[in-house]
Formats: structure tokens, C-alpha cells, sequence
């Protein structure tokens, strides 16, 4: 194997990105700009929600309550309403996510502890709003009743949380406030660092549309040369993204970076050699540029959303689909950035998944390797 | 030639795609030093042969070696020795001049000093000096061809393989491709060159000509313009040569006249018989009899267009 | 009329492409399928397995049925006994475990004394904070089932009557609460997009990168002629590949069809015409298919953030909210969330309609006028 060749080849291939600025910054920083969107867009924290009130009893402890619950960004009061068909038409259009509606004898209801005479409409169809304003609610509604009952029996003497008999205290290690935000991110990150895997799938099968790889086969250019010069590029062009990209975690978004920069950086490379491997094995089957990108959109890109325990956490999945996971280089990776971002740990304890990243590669490069044949048939 | 060892051996190389027979049974010899062309109709085989003489297509059956080397075995041990032009324009549209021969050259094991030179003569050879950091897509199609053929060589190959290197070039810049092919065969390099151009086959030392995958011919030019056909051409400039054609082919359908074949050239008939000379008069007649004047009628030296039309026709 | 059947004999054309080229077509459309098939299985599972350990200082009769409760729960997969704290941390280090849960040793004799109040901490895993939230929302429902338990007996109230001090809850248009219908609409309609941008992106960069679109240029049609000769087996592959999801949601996930179908296939088609005009334009922007891939990749992943897929618009800030007034799928998604699960009909449904009118006029004349001066 000759060092001179393969960097002849790498040298093309960076001569190819970098030949028209616009290509080179769509490449270079494609992961970056992916991982700035696909963040705003699935993970905001949750605030604003539109909310119709019906008071039916309209006395000035529900007129507290009210005030209450709708403190604070997490609830907006879109508008007091009167009848239940109000109600049903501001849900049809979408003006409001969620209805409160008080029972007629509400006050009276919550001081002799008949319950809570309070019902929650929510709109199905986007559950999310609905269980944060239920919990919100909930919580808030607890806080009202707890405040009821301890003017009424204090007797027992400063005893807020009546309703709660068991305490909970609740800490949250590494996301303390368990905003969604906190934890997607790093995922995200490992999704979008597998990018490159697209771009060199795509070059090998953009040298056989083209016929340069006939003419690159007649030279003594060997496989693993050729596989290994295509690859390496776009390893660098994952690294520079591997630089970029915590650092706009951190400012963008105050996703802390508590690990060894260090040991992110040589992780990272050990996935993107193994991803990058699963992109040259798709480019050397593929003919075509477009079956090379819907390839890899079903086999890289599907899988990594799915598969790798980032939206879906693995341990609700069934056997089959774990077993499978173990071979998506996503999954250890996405530990492995979770690892060094949030939890702060280091090579003693993510080494297994470099060695399984590194390992992974030398798989998918074999194989590459082996079903490359520099014949035309 | 004579006991020199081939530069070239083929032996009843067969290519099939399924049912289809792109190859049918070739065999040849090229001898070294010598510019060898394999003439043929689009989708003749002749890239699938040169595909196979390279290493690059597995022949259903058959052999090929090259430089004394069987390349079905060791395809990878000719690469460093041998050089090929694609049929397709296949070096980097979106790389410059420059690069595109620092790669080949990289590829081809060239490094540094040695690298340089050869480069500067590859500009050389083909006219770009100065032109180094044109991107080659803005290069126009005849130099383009120059610069594959530079890149081609830049390893200093001992075989050449150009599969079609003129398609789609301007005439002139054709005649001066072939000049370059001249002085690197002067330098002792032997050419393996395909083509469907019948001017360019005049330029070989030796033919080969194909149709449907089978070799209906072969010789050197001389050769094959003196025994490639029975027969000899009679050339006739009439006043509607499209006409002409039908009513000569139509005559020699019905039997009336002895005719080999009747081709339209432009304006002119070509009309090819044993002992066509004493046919003129018949001729002459077939063609008044249709209001046809037949216009100066001459027997002439046939060109290997002739030859070959008159093979395939067979 | 002439120009239609120049307009045809280009469609032929492109139909044959996709005839040899027939990867893109079916892995898109079976792509999209499958993905929806996996993102609806995927949110109507409920999470389970998470592990679990528990420090039980108390050990007691009430501390142990505390546990079995959690047990019992589907959620978690309860590890083996744990003896210290520091177990715990490193397991929370290491990422072994999603929630922990410890049992203080004065449990049962606080719970038993009327005003007892036993703290029990829960340390929870927040590195995933998916799990997490479940893994929290499983304790809290059964320490609540615990301590109502616990409250009746204290507040002397009769266990009957007693409904929990929570709000009763009504779910509109999604009784189930299956979150599959909430995400399939929304992933219905990114497929879509998705789909209809990547090959209208592809239809001229393509060509032109395979040098076939000079050929092209010279024959005798008009820019407006090859434009419709080009969208038509887009229109009709992506008109397909709607009404398979369609099929798909409905079978698979009872997502139900209350309003007017046929209003929403027609609306349906409109959107596909805005769509297919924005990949018009990036088709002619870029300058090869690896760009055209790119950029349908940004544009799809911004337009993403605006249909309130992942999460409502309404907790994005302003200018996002008031941004995506502009993004036709936007409109799409409230429009089929309309049709689909509420039922609702123009007559709520008429400002999206206007909007996705409006807007595919203006993209549509403004692509058209792109595409007319980057191609002569």
C-alpha cells in the first residue's frame, strides 16, 4: 500500500469540495447547520400555551386560583369564556390548546375536600401541550388546595404539602431542570456528525456516473487505496465539525460540556471512521448518485434517529431491534457524547465504545474493501 | 514482423451479456512499435474488447496477455506499464489542468522532481502551457483529448490503449492528435487505438475490423484495400445520386446487373463489381433509362470506406 | 393542443429516467412509508424496561409494598438489591440506570403518625431525560396512589367517595392520547415535502450535471413546456405517496378522517405544486445533485422547525412564530391536523387555505421567473 497514492487521492478529493465556495461551505458545514436546525426544532421547552378559562363559579377564591395557575410563561390566558361552545370553537380552531373549566361550586367543593372540582380539556392532537398544561395545572391546583386546607387546619401546624403525605425529592442529575434541550442535543450532535457518511457514498457513485472510476481502475491506484483516500477527507471535514460544534452547544444553547475536549475529539474520530465505513460500503454498491443518497437516507440516517436511543430510548425496545442497535455506530456514540457533555466522564469509562466504534470500522472497511472489485463486470 | 514476441496476444476472446454476444471469438496479435486500429460501428465490441485487453471486464472465455503478461490473472501487473484513454472524457471536469495530471501522475507513481518533468512535458506535448490552472471543463473538446492523452502518458507506458480518443473532435485537431500518437510511436511506444473514423484507420500500421462482435477483416491498409474485396469501384457523379443509388440497387436486386454493391458518397455513386470497367456502359444505360444523367464515371482506387462498407455488406 | 403534447412526450421522457433510475422513486416512497410505520410504532410504545434501583433504609412492611408497587409498574425493570449510596452514584455515572429511588429508614413509622411526612428522595438520570420524565411520572403515580391511600385514612374521608385530588381529564379528538396521532400527520406531511423538493431538486440539477440538459435546451420547447413536462411524474409519484401514508396512518394507527377527504386530497395537491416550486428553484441554484441534496436537506430541516412537528409554534419565540405565517407546510400541517382529527372543514380551515394559495402564487412566479432566466 503506497502512503503516496492514498494522499494523492485524499489530495483530489479535497481538490473536488473545495472548487466552488459554495460547495465547500454546503459540505464543510452542512452538520453544523443541520444540528442548529434540527435543534430549534425538536427541542424547545415547552411555554405559551394558548388557554380558554370557563369559571362557573366565579367566586373570589376560583378567581384566585385562576390568577394563580395562569402565573408565570408556562400558561397563557387566550380569554375567559362563558359557555361551553366557545370552548368547542376556539379548540376547533386551534386559538387554544387546552380548557379549564371550574365547577359551579368550586370554592365550596375544595374547602370541605371533596375532591378537586376542576376539568382539564385538552386538545389530542397535540399531546404535548396537553400533559405539560396538565401537569402544570395539576401542580399549580396542589399548591392552591395544599394553601386551602393549611389557613383552614393549621392546627396541624405549617403543614404544607398536606395532600402529599410521601414527600418526593426529586433531583435530576446532569439536567437538572430535565429540559428536553439538555439531553437531545448531545444526541443530536452524534446524528449529525454521521453527514459526511452521505458525501462519500455519494463520490464513489458520482465516479461511476461520470467514468472516472474506469479510468481510475486502469491505474495501479489499489482498492483499499482508493477507499481509504476517499474516506480520510471526509473524516477531517466530521473533525472540523467536531470542533464547531460544542462550542455552539454552549453558547447557543447552555448545554454544558463537562468532559476532556481531548477525549471527545479521538472518540469522535473513532465514529466517524466507523460511519464514514457504512457510507463507503452503500457508495461501492450503489451505481447511482440518487440511489446512493436514498441508500443512505434509509440505512444511515433512519436508523440513526430511530435506532440509537436518542428519541427512543433502547432500553423500551424489544430484543431485536437492541441487538441491531449494537451494530449502528450512532448508538455508542450517542452514549459516548451524552457521556461527555453531561455526565463529565472519561476514557475509563467510554473506552468500550471507542473500541467498539474503532472495531465497527475496520468491519464496514473490510467489507467495502472486499465487494469493491476494480472490475467493470 | 517476425519472431519478436507480440507486444499484444489475444485468443478467442468471447463477451456475453446474457443472451447477447458482445464479443464474438477475437483474436489478434499486435506487434511492437506498430500503431494497431480496431475499426468498427458503434456497439461493435470494440470497447468491450479493449476493456477486456486491460483487465477491466472478466471475458466469458478466452485469453489475453499483454507485455508477455496474462492479464486475466494478474490485471493489476500491466497497470504501471500501460496506458489508457477511456472512451468517455474521464479526467475531472471540476479539477485544473494541473491538478488533474498531478493526480494521474501521483497515481502512477511519479513523485517530486521526476513528477515535475514529466508533467512539463505532458503541457508540452499537448499544447497547454500556460494553461495549467484552467479548470478543464472550460477547455474546448480537441483540447481536452490532448490532455487525456498527456495524462495517459505521463508514466511513460510502454502500451497505449485509446478507446476512440478523436470522437467528437474537430478534423484538425484530430490530424494533429494522430501527430502526437506518431512521435510516441517513434519513441517506441505501441498503440492500441479504436475508432470508427475510416480516415483514421489509414493512419494504423495494421486493422483490425469488426462488426457485431466478430473480426470480418484484418491487414495492414494496403492490404486490405487490395484484397479486402472482390471487385473494383467505379466512381459516377450523376445529376440525383440519391435516385441513382435506388435504380442501380434495384438493378442489381432484379439480377440485371452483376453489381458487389451500390454506396451514395455525398454526391457521388460508388458502385462496386468484378470488372466493373466493362459494366460502365450498362450502367450509363440503367441510369438514362430513368432520365438520369450519369456524369463523369471513373474507376478509382478503392478507400478503405469501400473495403469496409463491402464487408459488412457480406 | 400542440403544447400538450410536447408537454407529454417530455413527461415520457422523464418517466423513463425513472424507470431505469427507479432506486430514488421507491426508496423514497417506501422510505417514507416505513419511517412513518416506525415513527407511530415508536411513539404509541409506551416506555418500559427503564432500570431501577432502590436503597430501602427502612425495610418495612410499608416501604416493601412501596416497592413492589414500582414494580408493578410497567416502566421499570427493578435491579438487584442495592446497599449504598455510592452504588447508586456510579451507576448514574456510568448511565446503568435511569431512576433511583431511596427509602428513608423513618418511612413507615412517619406515614403511621398522623402528620408524618417521610421524604423520599428520587435521583433521576437526567442525561436522558426522555426516560427520565417517564421514569418520574411513574413514581409520582404511585406514590400519589400511596399517599391517597394514607390521606383518606387521615382526613377520615370515605374511601369511596374519594376521587384523588387531581383534575379530571377529558381528551378531545384524541381520546386515546395516542401520540401516534400526533406525530403521524406531522411526519406525513415532512415526508411530502421531502419527497416533492428532492425530486423536483434533482430533476434539472441532474441533467445538468450529467451534461444532458444542453440537449435539452435546444429542442424546440418552451421554459413553462419542460417546466410541466418535468413536475408531471413528480405530481404523480408524490400524489401516490400522499395517499399511501394516508392509507398507512389510517390502517395502522386508526388515525381517523372526520372532515372531508376529498377537500383534503385537493388541498393536498396544492401544496404539492408550492413544494414543487421550491425545488424548482433549488434545482437551479444548484450546481450538481450532491448540492441539490444539501440544500433540499436545509430547506426540509428548517421548514421542519416551523410546522410545530416536534413541539407548538406557540413556545418558539416571536419572530419564529410570526416566520412561519410564511411556510407553506405550516399551513399543510394544521390543515390535515384539521381535517384528519378534528374534523373541521373550510370554514376554519380558509385562512391556511388563502395563505397556501397566496404563497404557492408568489413562489410559484417567482420560481418560474428563476428558472426562465437561469436556463437562457
Amino acid at each position: 500500500m503506497s502512503i503516496r497514492r492514498v494522499l494523492a487521492v485524499v489530495r483530489k478529493e479535497i481538490q473536488h469540495i473545495l472548487r466552488d465556495r459554495s460547495t465547500f461551505v454546503l459540505v464543510l458545514l452542512a452538520p453544523t447547520a443541520l444540528m442548529l436546525l434540527m435543534a430549534y426544532a425538536l427541542t424547545v421547552d415547552i411555554q405559551h400555551v394558548p388557554i380558554a378559562v370557563l369559571d362557573y363559579d366565579r367566586s373570589p377564591t376560583s378567581r384566585d386560583f385562576v390568577q394563580q395557575i395562569m402565573a408565570g410563561d408556562d400558561l397563557d390566558l387566550y380569554a375567559q369564556v362563558s359557555s361551553m361552545e366557545e370552548i368547542e370553537t376556539l379548540l376547533m380552531r386551534g386559538e387554544i390548546k387546552v380548557a379549564l373549566i371550574l365547577a359551579p361550586d368550586f370554592a365550596r367543593d375544595i374547602s370541605s375536600l371533596r375532591g378537586m372540582p376542576l376539568q382539564i380539556i385538552i386538545d389530542g392532537t397535540e399531546p404535548q401541550s396537553g400533559a405539560f398544561a396538565v401537569d402544570h395545572v395539576g401542580w399549580r391546583a396542589e399548591e392552591f388546595l395544599n394553601q386551602v386546607l393549611s389557613s383552614q387546619m393549621g392546627a396541624f401546624g405549617g403543614s404544607q404539602g398536606i395532600l402529599q403525605p410521601i414527600d418526593l425529592r426529586v433531583r435530576a442529575w446532569y439536567n437538572p431542570s430535565l429540559k428536553p434541550r439538555v439531553d437531545m442535543i448531545p444526541g443530536l450532535i452524534s446524528m449529525v456528525l454521521g453527514f459526511p457518511a452521505l458525501s462519500v457514498a455519494l463520490t464513489l457513485a458520482h465516479e461511476r456516473e461520470h467514468g472516472t472510476l474506469e479510468q481510475l481502475m486502469a491505474t495501479p491506484i489499489g482498492r483499499a487505496e482508493l477507499l481509504l483516500g476517499k474516506m480520510i477527507p471526509y473524516v477531517l471535514v466530521g473533525l472540523v465539525n467536531v470542533i464547531i460544534i460544542p462550542f455552539l452547544a454552549m453558547l447557543m444553547f447552555r448545554i454544558p460540556f463537562n468532559g476532556s475536549f481531548i477525549v471527545f475529539f479521538l472518540l469522535s474520530a473513532a465514529f466517524l471512521f466507523a460511519i464514514l465505513g457504512m457510507g463507503l460500503i452503500i457508495g461501492v454498491f450503489m451505481k447511482t448518485q440518487p440511489a446512493a443518497l436514498a441508500l443512505s437516507f434509509l440505512l444511515i440516517f433512519f436508523p440513526g434517529f430511530f435506532m440509537t436511543g436518542i428519541f427512543f430510548p433502547i432500553a423500551s425496545m424489544p430484543e431485536v431491534m437492541r441487538l441491531e442497535a449494537l451494530a449502528l455506530p450512532g448508538t455508542h456514540y450517542a452514549i459516548i457524547t451524552r457521556g461527555v457533555f453531561l455526565t463529565g466522564v472519561g476514557l475509563d469509562v467510554l473506552w468500550p465504545y471507542g473500541v467498539m466504534l474503532v472495531g465497527l470500522g475496520v468491519i464496514f472497511l473490510a467489507i467495502a474493501g472486499l465487494f469493491f472489485r476494480k472490475r467493470l463486470g | 514482423m517476425t519472431s519478436e514476441t507480440a507486444t499484444i496476444v489475444t485468443e478467442n476472446l468471447i463477451k456475453r451479456f446474457g443472451e447477447f454476444t458482445a464479443v464474438d471469438e477475437v483474436s489478434f496479435k499486435v506487434h511492437p512499435g506498430e500503431i494497431f486500429g480496431f475499426l468498427g460501428p458503434n456497439g461493435s465490441g470494440k470497447t468491450t474488447t479493449i476493456r477486456m485487453m486491460l483487465g477491466l471486464l472478466t471475458p466469458t472465455s478466452g485469453n489475453v496477455e499483454v507485455l508477455s503478461i496474462p492479464v486475466l490473472e494478474q490485471p493489476e501487473a500491466i497497470r504501471g506499464r500501460v496506458g489508457y484513454m477511456s472512451q468517455s472524457f474521464s479526467l475531472y471536469n471540476d479539477l485544473t489542468v494541473l491538478q488533474n495530471l498531478r493526480f494521474y501522475g501521483t497515481a502512477y507513481g511519479l513523485s517530486n522532481k521526476g513528477l515535475k518533468q514529466r508533467i512539463d512535458r505532458a503541457l508540452q506535448m499537448a499544447g497547454l502551457e500556460g494553461r495549467e490552472n484552467v479548470r478543464t471543463h472550460e477547455l474546448s473538446g480537441g483540447w481536452r483529448q490532448r490532455l487525456a492523452l498527456g495524462a495517459a502518458i505521463l508514466h511513460e507506458p510502454e502500451v497505449l490503449f485509446l478507446d476512440e480518443p478523436t470522437a467528437g473532435v474537430d478534423p484538425l485537431s484530430r490530424r494533429e492528435f494522430w501527430e502526437l500518437l506518431y512521435q510516441l510511436v517513434a519513441d517506441g511506444v505501441t498503440v492500441f487505438v479504436t475508432t470508427h473514423y475510416m480516415d483514421e484507420a489509414e493512419h494504423c500500421h495494421r486493422l483490425a475490423l469488426i462488426q457485431r462482435g466478430k473480426i470480418i477483416a484484418s491487414g495492414s491498409p494496403n492490404e486490405m484495400r487490395n484484397q479486402g474485396m472482390h471487385g473494383q469501384v467505379l466512381e459516377i457523379a450523376p445529376s440525383d445520386s440519391a435516385r441513382a443509388v435506388k435504380i442501380l440497387r434495384a438493378a442489381k436486386a432484379d439480377g440485371r446487373l452483376p453489381l458487389e454493391s451500390v454506396e451514395l458518397y455525398g454526391s457521388l455513386v460508388h458502385v462496386i463489381a468484378d470488372g466493373v470497367e466493362s459494366l460502365q456502359e450498362a450502367i450509363a444505360l440503367e441510369l438514362k433509362r430513368s432520365e438520369i444523367e450519369s456524369g463523369r464515371m471513373a474507376v478509382i482506387e478503392p478507400s478503405l470506406e469501400d473495403v469496409f462498407i463491402a464487408c459488412m455488406r457480406d | 393542443m400542440a403544447t400538450w403534447r410536447k408537454i407529454w412526450s417530455l413527461s415520457l421522457k422523464e418517466f423513463i429516467h425513472l424507470r431505469s433510475d427507479w432506486w430514488l422513486p421507491v426508496f423514497m416512497v417506501l422510505g417514507g412509508a416505513l419511517e412513518l410505520l416506525l415513527i407511530g410504532w415508536a411513539t404509541s410504545r409506551p416506555i418500559t424496561n427503564l432500570p431501577l434501583m432502590v436503597l430501602d433504609h427502612d425495610r418495612s412492611a410499608a416501604s416493601r409494598s412501596f416497592v413492589v408497587s414500582l414494580e408493578n409498574t410497567e416502566t421499570f425493570n427493578l435491579e438487584d438489591d442495592v446497599y449504598d449510596i455510592v452504588t447508586i452514584e456510579e451507576a448514574l455515572r456510568l448511565g446503568e440506570i435511569n431512576a433511583a429511588v431511596i427509602i428513608p429508614p423513618d418511612f413507615s413509622r412517619e406515614l403511621s403518625s398522623p402528620a408524618g411526612r417521610p421524604t423520599v428522595a428520587v435521583l433521576l438520570n437526567g442525561a436522558e431525560s426522555i426516560p427520565a420524565t417517564a421514569a418520574l411520572r411513574a413514581i409520582e403515580g404511585v406514590t400519589r396512589e400511596m399517599g391517597d391511600q394514607i390521606l383518606v385514612q387521615r382526613l377520615g374521608l370515605k374511601a369511596e367517595e374519594f376521587e384523588g385530588f387531581i383534575p379530571s381529564l377529558r381528551v378531545w379528538f384524541n381520546e386515546s392520547l395516542s401520540e401516534a396521532l400526533y406525530t403521524t400527520p406531522a411526519e406525513m406531511g415532512l415526508m411530502l415535502e421531502f419527497t416533492v423538493l428532492l425530486f423536483a431538486a434533482l430533476s434539472f440539477s441532474r441533467e445538468r450535471e450529467l451534461g444532458t440538459l444542453e440537449q435539452l435546451l435546444v429542442m424546440p420547447f418552451s421554459t413553462l413546456e419542460i417546466v410541466i413536462g418535468k413536475a408531471i411524474p413528480v405530481i404523480l409519484v408524490a400524489f401516490f405517496d400522499f395517499v399511501l401514508m394516508l392509507g398507512i396512518t389510517h390502517l395502522a394507527f386508526g388515525v381517523p378522517v372526520r372532515g372531508s377527504l376529498s377537500l383534503l386530497l385537493v388541498l393536498a395537491f396544492v401544496y404539492l405544486l408550492v413544494e414543487l416550486s421550491k425545488g424548482l428553484m433549488i434545482s437551479v441554484i444548484a450546481k450538481t445533485q450532491h448540492q441539490a441534496f444539501l440544500l433540499v436537506l436545509m430547506v426540509g430541516m428548517a421548514d421542519f422547525m416551523f410546522t410545530g412537528y416536534a413541539a407548538p409554534v406557540e413556545s418558539m419565540p416571536q419572530v419564529i412564530q410570526w416566520v412561519s405565517n410564511i411556510i407553506p407546510a405550516h399551513h399543510f400541517l394544521t390543515i390535515v391536523r384539521g381535517i384528519l382529527l378534528k374534523g373541521t372543514g373550510m370554514e376554519v380551515l380558509w385562512p391556511n387555505v388563502l395563505a397556501l394559495i397566496v404563497l404557492g402564487l408568489v413562489i410559484g412566479g417567482y420560481s418560474m421567473r428563476f428558472v426562465r432566466r437561469s436556463l437562457s
